[in-house]
């Protein structure tokens, strides 16, 4: 019986081919857009996750004050002030990088520049594959060596190429690449450390950077406990390195791991929460949609539910003739909505343009959404047409 | 009139539209396989007491009782779809066909809202188009066929369920002579088989094949008894 009426509810919709595709297209695009949501929700989620791989929880990250990179005394020497004043600091090694071009005979892209310390690959779980990471040497002898990130050794060099001992050019600089490090599928601020190439930051900020680099210093606290006095510790012995008198603000800024990884998660969070509002704003529009169809529907075949009623059809067939028509008319909606949702996804997440992953979550509550949509903007019509006089109804053209 | 074999009973049935009555003090009796014809002014309530009789119209005043028992006052919709659907079988002036259904689903589809299984209601609506000459229309649609063969899958329609009450509203309004006297022979042959045949007509070419005449006048039944000399 209900398969019957299933199949009586795909006729009546066959039967208005492009009023059906009209009224699913609010469906389609609500599904979509949730199904969107929960990739870029997931991927937002993923890239925190990626960038803050890695960063142990007793991390303390100190920065140039935003938008004063070049007002702010900080320095890459800051990080031997920290380790030698601050008591509860551990290890310190300080970053500055840039984006650049980078070439090999012919093959050249634009690659993350990283000048670190010899002990930034131990801090940030780094790890050698060919040849030799940089050394306490290469620092004090300001050599033109790099390691390259696995992106790096891709791009510029065939598979089977001897890479180590060959010369690449950095801002027209030559520079010998000593090693090559493991994939890591992390990346620092916007760039990825595969994609990055690692130079001893003093040649880095001499030769290739400048001084206008963008310097960060990550420092590990002895204890999570410690993470507070510790920051407290950072912050009065840059003070006093950079000489700031009492009236004035820091001109560096400090963030350890839990509020780097807790202030990316809640823009993430916030991003999705707006997206979700879109989505359920889109899928109300197509309900509504959806409820006017099913009324100039119910209205069109007035006299069909008068002839059913005549011919011993009860309210409750004809209300659930009307409302299967409106929930597999959502549904087919909520299909495609799901195809062409991950379709787009499946096209954007090979780009550089967003972060997305696909997640099942979506999938499933798009699709739950798009039902409940239909029974619920399907269930007044159909109720209207199950409650009509069916002698009025016969009556009516 | 014998009451006791009465298959339809009336007694002082009314029907009011606001304070103008459709139906006044109507009351008659009709036996079981009885074939009587309605007949009347246009807007003298032929079609009110049809659609009362069917159960499509609750009555306002006054008592109609369905095989002895009193079904006057039911207004539950279960039970009304209920008598419609196993009770009585509707024929319509326009067919009133679902123009996307077959005319093999169209015959079935009482059965369906009965809740026959597929292939028994299939079975009986093959067997009832068969009955009536129309079995190779069976998968076509209503705008595929002609007048007379949608009236037959209407007839057939309002078999499938066997009811013993066949209710026609203008059954050969929109039919030629040639198909109008066709559908006739068949509601003689309905007649045969004992169904009671309820009929309105306006003409007298058809109601000559009644068994009586109901005559209607302002909403009241001022003839019940009248027969035509000449006879089928």
């Amino acid at each position: 019986m209900k398969l019957e009426i299933i199949k009586m509810a795909l006729e009546s919709l066959l039967a208005n081919k492009t009023r059906t595709i009209l009224s699913m297209l609010g469906i389609i695009i609500g599904v979509s857009t949730v199904i969107a949501v929960f990739a870029i929700g997931q991927g937002a989620k993923k890239a925190v996750d990626d960038q803050f791989q890695g960063l142990s929880a007793n991390s303390i990250l100190v920065m140039a004050m935003r938008g004063k990179t070049e007002s702010s005394k900080l320095k890459t020497a800051d990080s031997k002030v920290i380790v030698e004043n601050c008591q509860h600091i551990s290890s310190a090694t300080a970053v500055i990088q840039e984006n650049m071009a980078v070439s090999f005979e012919s093959e050249d892209g634009t690659f993350g520049i990283l000048g670190v310390e010899n002990n930034y690959f131990e801090m940030s779980n780094i790890e050698i594959d060919k040849g030799r990471l940089i050394s306490e040497e290469d620092m004090d002898n300001n050599e033109k060596a790099a390691v390259l990130g696995s992106g790096v050794a891709e791009t510029l060099f065939l598979e089977d190429e001897e890479i180590i001992g060959k010369n690449i050019k950095i801002n027209g600089k030559t520079i010998e690449v000593i090693g090559i490090v493991k994939e890591t599928g992390r990346s620092m601020g916007k760039s990825s450390l595969d994609d990055s190439v690692f130079l001893p930051n003093s040649m880095a900020e001499k030769s290739i950077l400048g001084s206008k680099a963008f310097i960060m210093i990550f420092t590990i606290a002895d204890d999570v406990e410690n993470i507070e006095i510790a920051s407290k510790e950072i912050v009065s012995s840059l003070r006093t390195e950079h000489q700031l008198r009492d009236s004035q603000a820091d001109d560096f800024r400090i963030m350890d791991a839990g509020a780097m990884v807790g202030a990316a998660q809640d823009a993430a969070a916030l991003m999705s929460l707006l997206l979700t509002a879109i989505a359920a704003i889109t899928l109300l529009v197509s309900g509504i949609g959806i409820m006017n169809v099913m009324f100039v529907t119910v209205a069109e075949r007035t006299k069909e539910i008068g002839i059913a009623k005549a011919i011993g059809g009860k309210r409750g067939d004809i209300l659930s003739q009307f409302l299967l028509e409106s929930v597999v008319l959502s549904m087919i909606g909520g299909v495609i909505g799901i195809i062409i949702g991950n379709s787009v996804i499946f096209i954007f997440r090979n780009t550089e343009l967003i972060t997305l992953a696909p997640s099942l979550i979506g999938i499933i509550i798009g699709f739950s959404f798009s039902v409940l949509v239909g029974v619920f903007f399907g269930f007044y019509p159909a109720l209207k047409a199950s409650r009509l006089d069916p002698v009025d109804a016969l009556r009516s053209e | 009139m014998d009451s006791d074999s009465s298959n339809i009973r009336l007694f002082n049935v009314s029907k009011r539209y606001g304070a103008k009555y459709a139906l006044k003090d109507v009351s008659l009796d009709i036996k079981k396989g009885e074939f009587v014809a309605l007949m009347g002014e246009s807007g003298c309530g032929k079609t009110t007491l049809l659609n009362i009789i069917g159960c499509l119209h609750p009555l306002t005043d006054g008592e109609y009782f369905l095989d002895g028992e009193n079904i006057g006052e039911v207004r539950d919709d279960y039970t009304l779809a209920f008598i419609r659907n196993k009770m009585m079988g509707f024929i319509f002036q326009q067919f009133n066909l679902f123009s996307r259904l077959t005319a093999l689903k169209n015959v079935a589809l009482p059965a369906l809202y009965a809740g026959t299984e597929k292939g028994i209601r299939e079975e009986k609506a093959t067997s009832l188009m068969k009955s009536v000459n129309i079995e190779d229309r069976a998968s076509h649609k209503p705008t595929e066929l002609s007048g007379g063969q949608q009236q037959r899958v209407s007839i057939c329609r309002s078999l499938i369920n066997n009811p013993d009450i066949i209710l026609a509203d203008e059954p050969t309004g929109a039919l030629d002579s040639k198909s109008g006297i066709e559908i006739m022979e068949i509601f003689i042959d309905l007649k045969k088989k004992n169904k009671t045949i309820i009929m309105v007509t306006h003409t007298a070419e058809v109601a000559k094949y009644a068994d009586r005449i109901i005559f209607m006048r302002d909403g009241k039944a001022v003839n019940n008894n009248y027969k035509l000399t000449s006879n089928y």
